[in-house]
């Protein structure tokens, strides 16, 4: 179903880039259908790689959102990106971006899955023992840990390619607007993260419900971005 | 006369484990609690004690069974130093064929948590042992429990009721199974030598865990049981720092306080960097705090709780269940018959003495007679005559015992009996002849319902 999925989401993207051009990022819908279907091939992965069927009972709902939110907004708005941003940075920088975002949501699913197992096991009332379909927690953390350490190079990246992008654009590499600076706390929260399970031994529990606090900010962060303070990524391009 | 069978007790279904750990007794504790519960309890003729982790229950013989029940509970509550209102609720009290429906049942793992498990029968005869060494068992007593044994005996047999026999433990296996990825990389430590517990610890091991630590109260325990299950033996005194690597716990010591309490531990998790602990206590009394629940990473199962997580193929268990319980029913009727005839013992006893007595007194008069015939002869004639006396009683009694429902009380029915056959020995009282002794008519009264596959 997934792969299906996938397979024709993909499709949808390759005629939207031919059509524009471009890659098909240059709105807020654009933005959602692709980190949606990152998102859904980084879950796909993990599904059929590490027999994690459960996994899309906890991924699909935030997929499925971010689909249909794209869907409803696609064709609000279509920009021209001017021809000073086209280049081969743009695929890069945009795809390491996302590519972070989508690890992290995915992530985010890993730990609320956790933490409804984990509450699960301490009330006594465990998953009834329907064999491999359950993962143990242990790997759910494991997992979790991998995905935000992924994710958080990925941003690293990002951030270092927007830099690089902007100073061959632009002059400079950091102009403090808007998603620049909400990438930065992220990036912030995120190492945080990664720090207290590394120095601290802060795992379990207590590392699913701080990833999926941080995941918060983190849509916080995209959705102001997008619709409250539109900077250059917004889509107004100055 | 007219004794009867009574159990009081608390079991996993009518007590939670905070309850059934404040009544339960230590086994070496047993003998000494069964001295003073024959002092406190006047009205119990004869008395057991059996303490398990899923019951604690006083098996006694008393003419009056309510007062000695009472008695029983008194004794309870004073000897534990528990309020009786705490278990007042729990208690269950049973008399007569139910009291021996409930004792078949316990024996042959009906009543048990997992229905099947085989360790209640070998606690059955622990509590037997304990009550036949302080003296406390007599004749219903000793009666009861080996028919107790032979039913269970015969379930096994007969049934495939003992197959869900592991399911405790496997269960418990399963919940590593959902905490722990791999058990390669875990250290497993048991604490205590139960049997579940240990059945716990080697299906770890088996499945792969990598380190097994035993400790145990007594070091030479520990070495034995390490040797026996490949693991490493750890002296109980120093068993804390070993905490810190082990993943999963598994506790079966016998202790009054819990061994593992919650005050401390947070220092051994931050040691561990708070890697997941799975803690499985099988111990009645409890081994470790359920405050330890609470804290992070630890996941705390008592025996209730795996109890409630074993989850089994119903369909087939019922109808197992179902053919243990007829097992236990035709038992029950042979073992009432026979507490029936004890009432009637009296009453035969005077009848037999009374026709040997009969016996003797003509072989007596004829004695001259006798003397002149050829020894074979007069042997002859002894074992005719013994022949006629035997198979004249066999049918009185068989007439006494096989009153059904609807014909008259055999109480009355040997009273007419004693005074058609001895007359006027009747008003001498039972008992006429002191080398008769009960057992004998024990053997008598048993001699159809004896027949062990």
């Amino acid at each position: 179903m997934l792969g299906a999925a996938v397979l024709f989401h993909t499709m949808d993207l390759v005629l939207g880039a031919i059509n524009a051009g471009n890659m098909p990022v240059t709105n807020f819908g654009q933005s959602l259908s692709f980190l949606a279907w990152l998102t859904a091939i980084v879950s796909f992965v993990l599904i059929s790689r590490m027999r994690m069927q459960v996994l899309g009972a906890f991924v699909a709902p935030g997929v499925l959102a971010a689909v249909a939110a794209a869907m409803l907004l696609e064709h609000r708005s279509r920009l021209v990106i001017p021809d000073s941003l086209r280049s081969a940075w743009l695929p890069v920088h945009v795809t390491l971006a996302f590519l972070g975002d989508a690890l992290f949501m995915v992530a985010a699913g890993v730990s609320l899955a956790y933490l409804v197992y984990e509450s699960r096991l301490k009330a006594k009332r465990p998953m009834a023992p329907t064999g491999q379909t359950t993962p143990s927690l242990e790997k759910l953390d494991r997992i979790n840990y991998r995905l935000l350490g992924w994710g958080f190079v990925m941003l690293s990246l990002g951030i270092v390619s927007g830099a690089l992008w902007a100073e061959a654009t632009w002059g400079h590499f950091w102009s403090w607007e808007p998603q620049e600076s909400w990438s930065l706390v992220t990036w912030l929260l995120y190492a945080g993260l990664l720090e207290s399970r590394v120095a601290a031994g802060w795992r379990g529990r207590r590392a699913a419900a701080l990833t999926l606090a941080v995941f918060t900010v983190l849509v916080g962060s995209f959705l102001s971005v997008s619709l409250l303070f539109p900077g250059k990524h917004g889509g107004s391009f100055g | 006369m007219d004794e009867k069978l009574l159990i009081a007790g608390i079991n996993h279904r009518t007590a939670p484990v905070a309850v059934r750990e404040q009544l339960a007794y230590g086994d070496s504790e047993i003998a000494a609690a069964l001295g003073r519960l024959k002092d406190r309890a006047p009205a119990l003729a004869e008395c057991a004690l059996i303490s398990t982790c899923n019951r604690v229950e006083i098996i006694g013989v008393a003419s009056d069974p309510a007062r000695a029940i009472d008695e029983a509970i008194g004794f309870l509550a004073a000897d534990r130093e528990v309020d009786a209102a705490l278990f007042a609720g729990a208690l269950y009290r049973f008399e007569g064929r139910q009291a021996a429906r409930h004792l078949f049942r316990v024996g042959a793992s009906l009543d048990s948590m997992v229905v099947g498990e085989p360790q209640i029968l070998g606690q059955l005869k622990l509590a037997y042992s304990h009550a036949a060494e302080a003296g406390t068992a007599g004749l219903v007593l000793h009666r009861a429990f080996h028919r107790a044994f032979s039913v269970a005996k015969r379930v096994r047999k007969a049934t495939l009721i003992g197959r869900g026999s592991v399911s405790v433990s496997s269960a418990a296996v399963r919940l590593a199974g959902q905490i722990f990825d791999t058990l390669g990389d875990k250290t497993v430590m048991l604490m205590g030598a139960g049997q579940m517990a240990e059945l716990t610890a080697r299906q770890l091991h088996a499945l792969g865990a990598e380190t097994l630590l035993v400790t145990s109260r007594t070091f030479d325990h520990a070495a034995a049981l390490a040797r026996a299950l490949g693991g490493t033996a750890v002296p109980f005194e120093n068993h804390r720092p070993y905490l810190k690597i082990a993943d999963i716990v598994i506790g079966s010591l016998s202790a009054a306080r819990p061994v593992l309490e919650a005050g401390d531990f947070e220092a051994i998790l931050r040691e561990r960097r708070y890697r997941p602990m799975f803690l499985i206590d099988m111990g009645v009394p409890r081994n470790f705090d359920d405050r330890l629940n609470s804290m992070e990473n630890v996941y705390l199962y008592d025996i209730d709780d795996l109890g409630a997580v074993v989850t089994e193929s119903l369909g087939e268990r019922a109808r197992e269940a179902d053919k243990a319980e007829t097992i236990v029913a035709d038992a029950l009727d042979s073992f009432m018959r026979w507490m029936d005839g004890l009432d009637l013992v009296p009453a035969i006893k005077d009848i037999r003495v009374s026709i040997e007595q009969l016996r003797d007194t003509e072989l007596g008069r004829h004695r001259a007679w006798l003397a002149t015939m050829e020894p074979a002869e007069r042997r002859r004639i002894e074992a005719l005559t013994r022949t006629l006396v035997n198979k004249l009683l066999h049918r009185i009694l068989a007439g006494l015992r096989s009153s059904g429902a609807g014909s008259p009380d055999p109480v009355y029915t040997a009273e007419i009996a004693r005074r058609l056959l001895c007359g006027d020995l009747a008003a001498e009282g039972p008992a006429l002849n002191p080398a008769v002794s009960g057992l004998d008519f024990e053997i008598d009264l048993d001699s159809d319902d004896d027949e062990e596959p």
